[in-house]
């Protein structure tokens, strides 16, 4: 089973090569892989609570980024891994329902929100539980069950899990503007789950298991970068950090206020900044400083907030014992 | 008359006799296992004809190794080998194709720890990530991982099933140790999850729906301490718990064990109109079965 993975982990095998070459750190991706721009914008907007207000503040987001969705069709990804009736795992319901108001508002053509989630398959369940159901229900909006939908193989672009191909949901492949829409958390083996790690729920449960175990055995910070060097879809980030979860995260950890919400089309980037957020480097975290390789910008200076500054926004999120090595700033 | 997840059920089915999980998708294995398992036992000329269109999507998707894989347009054998044997084995269809099956669910094993991590946790029992025992085989969702509870039951449904026709010790190991390995995945407060019961230290809850699945596979042995206390989890967690897939589980599960399961069927209709189980056909199939008093034709 998998553990927590911190960057010199992760990394071990690569520089290990590079120092018995003699040479810099082997390229492990495909040219088609790389995503990276001259720079990066991303935008922290700041929201009181999940009420009403909420889809001006998503809507100022998007037209941040002039995505041109107008006649196309988006689909958005939230996180709804698990319920937890007292907890805060979840992208929060009143979030989606902005996000579903702003796309429809902008003239997208449709909009479907979609989940594979990676524990449960009573899919009813969660959604009704976790308040997404009546979402749906009153705008409308269509739901595709990642874990079930008919998918098909897609080379995989960047090679740290060793796997060939991905099967990816056919809901995702079709997507004009693909949008992960995650939880701001801290992650037990990860170190943080975000606009990155919830790509983890495009990967159906029905074909690699539950909870997508056969990533599990692939190695999890080097299955999301697979992930997401793979993924075909042009790609937009909302992160819902109005409440975050700090601790034993994903699913046991406690709720923690901050009051904003992360925009941006370089996932890379958005993760970066969510964990600087959160106070922890995110060169420190594994996957992330491997995507800032190729996929995206990690440095801060390569980031353009285009929103809220950062600082004066930041908070000291816990993080169990063993990433406490991702507090330290270089 | 006919109920409305009959209806639901014949609608759905597509062109080529299966059904999707959902809506305008692919047929699928698990799908078409549980709708004509659904269907099969019902009165009426259509639904019958369904369900034999269903049995013969199954014997045509079924691999030369006995296995059956996810849908056509996968090749390798899958979890769902274990949902299409106990539906021909429920049915008293095809039992060498079942049988082909049920072989071919016999020779799978998990992927288990290698060397080095078994060394580690021997000498490191303390702390470890994940407290259950890793080299107790039950079955995975899929090659190259690892044992999971819900695979698991559905395997030893299917190897019940026809256990009397598989000669031989070695049918009655697996599901022996496969008993053990779900009882090892037990959670704290009983009932399981998906296959953790605690993880770097904190406890995990169960779910409702794989609680009322594993207790279905596991209700020839009713009498056992370990099953009065999942029932017992169950019943706690059912008041929180208000859909189609799991109030049909539990439903199916509580028959099984032999009480009275006619609460959860009037909820199972409430929820019905409410969410319509989201068009699942494996909601509807289970609620369904369950209503047609199906646990004897699936229980062992």
């Amino acid at each position: 089973m998998s553990r927590p993975l911190a960057r010199r982990a992760f990394l071990g095998g690569a520089l290990a090569t590079t120092a018995a070459a003699g040479c810099a750190r082997p390229r492990r991706w495909e040219r088609t892989a790389v995503r990276q721009t001259e720079r990066a914008r991303v935008a922290i907007l700041q929201a009181a609570g999940y009420d009403d207000r909420l889809v001006e503040v998503v809507r100022r987001g998007v037209r941040l980024f002039a995505l041109g969705v107008a006649g196309k069709r988006v689909v958005l990804k939230p996180n709804f891994v698990e319920f937890d009736p007292g907890g805060v795992v979840n992208t929060h319901p009143a979030l989606v329902a902005a996000a579903i108001e702003a796309f429809r508002r902008e003239g997208a053509r449709q909009v479907v929100v979609a989940e594979g989630p990676g524990h449960h398959r009573d899919t009813e369940h969660l959604l009704t539980a976790s308040g997404l159901y009546p979402v749906l229900r009153a705008t409308r909006t269509r739901y595709a069950d990642l874990n079930t939908d008919d998918a098909r193989p897609v080379p995989v672009a960047s090679h740290y899990t060793g796997l060939d191909h991905l099967y990816l949901p056919e809901t995702i492949l079709s997507a004009d503007l693909l949008v992960s829409m995650p939880k701001l958390k801290t992650h037990h083996w990860a170190g943080v789950t975000l606009s990155m790690k919830n790509m983890f729920g495009c990967i159906p449960g029905s074909i690699y298991g539950f909870p997508k175990n056969v990533l599990h055995w692939a190695g999890i910070p080097e299955s999301i970068v697979d992930i997401n060097s793979t993924l075909p879809v042009r790609r937009f980030a909302i992160v819902d950090g109005i409440v975050g979860m700090e601790g034993n995260g994903p699913i046991q950890g406690e709720a923690r206020r901050c009051g904003v919400v992360v925009f941006g089309e370089d996932p890379v980037a958005v993760d970066a900044t969510a964990a600087r957020l959160m106070t922890i480097d995110p060169r420190q975290v594994g996957y992330l400083a491997e995507a800032g390789r190729f996929l995206g910008h990690l440095a801060e200076e390569r980031i353009d907030q285009i929103g809220e500054p950062l600082d004066g926004l930041r908070q000291d999120f816990r993080v169990l014992p063993s990433f406490a090595g991702l507090k330290r700033f270089a | 008359m006919m109920l409305p997840q009959t209806a639901a059920l014949l609608a759905g089915q597509n062109g080529d006799g299966g059904w999707p999980t959902y809506g305008d998708r692919v047929s699928n294995t698990e799908a078409t296992s549980l709708a004509t398992l659904a269907l099969a036992r019902l009165e009426g000329g259509a639904e019958r004809a369904a369900a034999a269109r269903g049995v013969h999507w199954l014997l045509a998707c079924q691999n030369a190794d006995g296995s059956w894989p996810l849908n056509r347009r996968m090749a390798a054998g899958s979890w769902t080998t274990a949902l299409a044997t106990l539906t021909l084995a429920s049915l008293e269809r095809d039992r060498a194709k079942a049988l082909r099956g049920a072989r071919w669910l016999l020779r799978q094993r998990p992927r288990t720890p290698g060397v080095v991590a078994s060394l580690a946790r021997r000498l490191a029992p303390y702390a470890p990530a994940v407290t259950l025992d890793p080299h107790l085989k039950g079955w995975a969702w899929t090659a190259a991982a690892s044992g999971f509870v819900e695979p698991t039951a559905y395997a030893v449904l299917a190897l019940k099933k026809l256990r009397e026709h598989l000669p031989g010790t070695h049918v009655a190991e697996r599901i022996d140790e496969a008993e053990r390995m779900i009882d090892d995945r037990t959670c704290r407060e009983g009932g399981w999850n998906y296959g953790n019961s605690t993880v770097l230290g904190a406890d995990l809850w169960p779910y409702a729906d794989v609680t009322a699945l594993t207790l279905l596979a596991l209700a020839d042995r009713r009498g056992r301490p370990e099953n009065r206390r999942g029932v017992a989890a169950l019943r706690r967690m059912l008041e929180h718990v208000d859909s189609g897939l799991t109030l049909a589980w539990a439903a199916l599960c509580l028959s099984a064990h032999d009480e009275d399961a006619t609460p959860l069927l009037t909820r199972l209709c409430r929820a019905w109109e409410r969410t319509r189980f989201l068009g699942d056909t494996r909601s509807i199939a289970l609620a369904l079965l369950a209503m047609s008093d199906g646990a004897r034709w699936i229980a062992p």
